[in-house]
């Protein structure tokens, strides 16, 4: 049945519904919602009565600019933090190689909420650190130094990601022609090697603009000891006591989706009229750099990173995990493993049930957002079919759409009692949230992968006469599957542990990870969640782990 | 590809829950093992299943709101009494005077709602953090308190606001003033400003809810719940049944179990404070604390201002 296809109209055939479904139905309800206060009991009376109310508060305004400076402040550090350990990994051989890239992937796997209860258990007045060392850190962490510092730590490896893949795929070939007209290695990088990794780099950090500009946890938390709002505690203020206000919320999601599309146009302005191809017909030369007497610096580089990002957040966890009680400190008579039989042995099959679902729910996403969002990038980038316009802004509304607003536009959209059957109170609506809340990821990975891959390899391969699906599968897939492999593991790690969707939009009676975590916190139970969290944290990162161990051996992934 | 994604959504459909009609709907705000030993007790003596959404007041409000369109609640217990007066200004509610409720004070029951359980606000202590033990508000704005001090988010919690619009009201904002020169800050939730005096970060937390300390110092957590001589407020858990309800029967006999003596027990379980006064817990009751006196439709209609002027304060 394929086969009557051509590949470009296969691909849009499965972007385009795709993408109505998961992004253009709750997106309508959302902008929907903001418009007419009553949606929610059916009636589309005094359309425009919140809107004006929300947008002429001048608090948004203050909201606004410290959302901007937050995402930006972000961006760069994570950027300090990603961009050198992504080129040494890139360009040179790195010792354990795959063991730093699964230390940078658990950071996606720690909910940031938990990460940041871990930082606030370490360094506040008499937390872990002043226990163990005499001194704390509070007045740094509850700053927004601390704060951009923290969701640096969370987000970074978005960027690392990126950057160690798109600079692999250039290699050291058009560097060396650099040096070759005597660039020092500094310089030939500089002008030749980073400029054409642009793609790979500017999509991570626009991705990481919208993870921060759309984060609640971590803000609520520790900006607003600093007197810092931002749009998003805005939003949450508006759904988490009574009276709510739904309307205000989705109008204040609006501002976060009209921010991250300014930020998106800034993105196609760096990478506008310029050719990053560097894929070309050639054979790569894949010979990595030792790294000789940077062996030391670097590791250490490494070690520091990984420590703060991975070490800190999974040690705060485990120690909070093995505490009898919180207010008897670290004392080995207060130490003990009973959250931890308590979690396996007495609330066993709640847990278990929440992470088959969670696990289950991770693979679905990162399968079904990561098939539609490659192809939307490839209907995006090399095909001029009529339409893709649409693919492509459809591909960049759910950038910073804040999970809970769209937990609101589902319920609004599949609660309708026209509907004869809908995925509401069924698994399927909480695959629908991810998908949405995710399918950016793998959507820039790979359309930053396509812009590196040049049009002679395709036309090379049509011209030797295989179909266009043929080409796309023996040349264009191949190719840009190490990028999208790296965005499907961030899918999965984060759908598997969503927790802001999931509390309001998971049927009746049913729990994932994040939401079982959370009841926990809320009756007090600190110390049972973290458990519950450590057991979870384990389990989805040696899952990718062993899966990426086995396409190593089996498939397309490079040593 | 295709076959891969049919597949992913099979092992994703194999997790699915149906709600089926014949069964009680019950959205609730916290705490789970409550509602879940309800739940149980509650199968067992009627054999009418019950399914359950459990979350904050906030959240379960947000979902009920998005889902008014198509209902499927018959139940809902809130944490928060508004909620009760408004959804019966709304017309939601159905009129309902359950035997059981014969022992609730008039207070905490209407024609359309009844409190199932309360909960107190009081000053939780940490006993080893080296200050004077409290016994009033007003204490935590001396000096052994500098920069000790957690207050709940007034505008996250219905209780936290009922007691800042009372206190406020009675000096207008003079002791929330002190407590800001004394470098108390507004934190959080409940949950969250909790936490930093189970660690001794802070010492106490103004005005917490009572039952999550109860249940902490029984673990063994050092900690203490100090029910202010001056007077606080409490907040009754409404349990009303919505007139869209197709199976309104079993959600009669659901809240009759919830106030039957099995039904009040297990709040007494939880430390939360039984509606009936003739259910004992191992706790102070009602008829123990000292309540604020205030007209809580008047502080209602204030609401936006007394966050606006609490917000400024402690800015």
């Amino acid at each position: 049945m394929v086969k009557v296809f051509g590949g470009t109209s296969l691909a849009v055939g499965i972007a385009l519904p795709g993408l109505l479904l998961i992004v253009a139905v709750p997106f309508a309800f959302i902008v929907l919602q903001a418009v007419f206060p009553s949606l929610g009991a059916g009636s589309f009376e005094a359309p425009f009565a919140h809107f004006i109310d929300v947008l002429s508060n001048p608090a948004l305004i203050r909201m606004t600019f410290n959302t901007v400076f937050l995402g930006v402040s972000v961006v760069v550090v994570a950027s300090l933090l990603a961009v050198p350990l992504g080129i040494f990994r890139a360009l040179f051989r790195v010792p354990l190689a795959p063991l730093w890239d699964a230390l940078m992937l658990v950071p996606f796997m720690i909910p940031p909420y938990i990460a940041t209860l871990g930082w606030i258990m370490t360094l506040q007045p008499r937390g872990y650190l002043e226990q163990l060392t005499g001194f704390n850190l509070a007045p740094f962490l509850f700053s927004v130094g601390g704060m951009t510092f923290i969701m640096a730590l969370a987000t970074f490896p978005v960027v690392y990601f990126a950057v160690s893949r798109t600079v692999e795929a250039i290699g050291t070939r058009y560097s060396d022609v650099g040096r070759v007209f005597g660039a020092s290695p500094l310089r030939a990088f500089w002008r030749i090697t980073l400029p054409l990794a642009m793609p790979g780099l500017a999509a991570s950090l626009l991705l990481v603009f919208a993870m921060a500009i759309e984060e609640y946890g971590t803000p609520a938390a520790l900006g607003r000891r600093a007197g810092f709002e931002v749009l998003v505690s805005g939003i949450d203020l508006r759904v988490s006591d009574w009276p709510i206000d739904l309307p205000g919320a989705a109008t204040i999601s609006l501002v976060l989706v009209f921010l991250s599309f300014l930020a998106f146009m800034l993105q196609r302005r760096v990478l506008a009229d310029r050719s990053f191809e560097t894929t070309g017909g050639k054979p790569q030369n894949r010979d990595k750099k030792a790294l000789g007497a940077l062996t030391i610096p670097v590791m250490a580089l490494f070690s520091v990173v990984a420590f703060l990002a991975t070490g800190v957040p999974l040690l705060a966890v485990l120690t909070t995990a093995s505490l009898k009680t919180i207010s008897g400190g670290l004392v080995l008579s207060n130490l003990g493993l009973q959250n931890f039989s308590a979690i396996l042995f007495s609330n066993a099959a709640d847990g278990l049930r929440a992470l088959g679902l969670s696990l289950s729910l991770g693979v679905a996403t990162a399968l079904v957002a990561g098939a539609i969002g490659g192809l939307s990038a490839y209907v995006v980038v090399k095909t001029r079919t009529p339409g893709r316009q649409v693919v492509d802004a459809l591909t960049v509304l759910p950038n910073a759409l804040p999970g809970i607003v769209v937990a609101v536009g589902l319920i609004l959209a599949w609660n309708q009692p026209i509907l004869p059957v809908s995925p509401y109170n069924t698994s399927l609506i909480l695959l629908l949230a991810y998908c949405c809340i995710l399918l950016p990821h793998p959507v820039r990975y790979t359309q930053a992968a396509l812009l590196q891959i040049g049009d002679n390899l395709e036309a090379a391969a049509r011209v030797s006469g295989a179909s266009s699906l043929k080409t796309l599968q023996r040349i264009v897939l191949p190719l840009i599957m190490p990028s999208l492999i790296s965005a499907m593991l961030l899918v999965f790690a984060v759908a598997s542990r969503e927790l802001v969707a999931s509390i309001l939009v998971a049927p009746i009676g049913v729990q994932t990870v994040a939401t079982f975590i959370w009841r926990q916190f809320e009756q007090g139970s600190i110390s049972l969640g973290m458990a519950m969290a450590f057991i979870a944290i384990l389990i989805t990162t040696l899952l990718p782990l062993l899966a990426l161990g086995w396409m190593r051996r089996e498939g397309p992934i490079h040593h | 590809m295709k076959m891969t994604l049919a597949a992913a959504a099979l092992s994703a459909g194999t997790f699915l829950a149906t709600a089926a009609f014949a069964d009680v709907t019950v959205y609730t705000a916290g705490p789970k093992s409550l509602i879940d030993d309800l739940s149980k007790g509650f199968t067992e003596e009627t054999g009418i299943a019950v399914n359950v959404f459990q979350a904050t007041t906030g959240k379960v409000m947000a979902r009920i709101e998005a889902e008014a369109s198509n209902p499927v609640v018959d139940v809902v217990i809130s944490a928060s009494w508004d909620t009760a007066n408004d959804f019966a200004e709304r017309g939601w509610l159905v009129a309902y005077t359950s035997p059981n409720a014969e022992k609730v004070p008039d207070f905490l029951k209407s024609d359309t709602a009844v409190a199932q359980a309360v909960s107190g606000l009081g000053i939780v202590w940490n006993t080893k953090s080296g200050t004077p033990k409290p016994t009033d508000w007003a204490d935590l704005a001396a000096p052994a308190y500098k920069d000790l001090v957690n207050i709940p988010d007034p505008a996250q919690s219905g209780s936290s606001f009922e007691l800042t619009a009372a206190l406020a009201g009675e000096d207008d904002w003079k002791l929330f003033k002190a407590l800001k020169a004394n470098g108390a800050i507004i934190a959080g939730a409940n949950a969250d400003a909790l936490n930093p005096v189970l660690q001794g970060a802070k010492a106490a937390v103004f005005g917490a809810v009572d039952y999550i300390a109860l249940s902490a110092k029984e673990k063994g957590e050092n900690i203490d719940v100090i029910f202010p001589t001056s007077g606080t407020v409490v907040a009754p858990r409404p349990i009303m049944i919505m007139q869209w309800s197709k199976n309104q029967d079993d959600a009669k006999k659901f809240v009759d179990y919830m106030l039957s003596e099995k039904g009040q027990k297990a709040v007494a379980d939880q430390m939360l404070m039984p509606a009936r006064t003739d259910i004992p817990a191992n706790r102070p009751l009602i008829g123990d604390l000292k309540l604020l006196q205030y007209d809580s439709k008047d502080i209602y209609g204030k609401r936006k201002e007394t966050l606006t002027e609490a917000a400024d304060i402690f800015k």
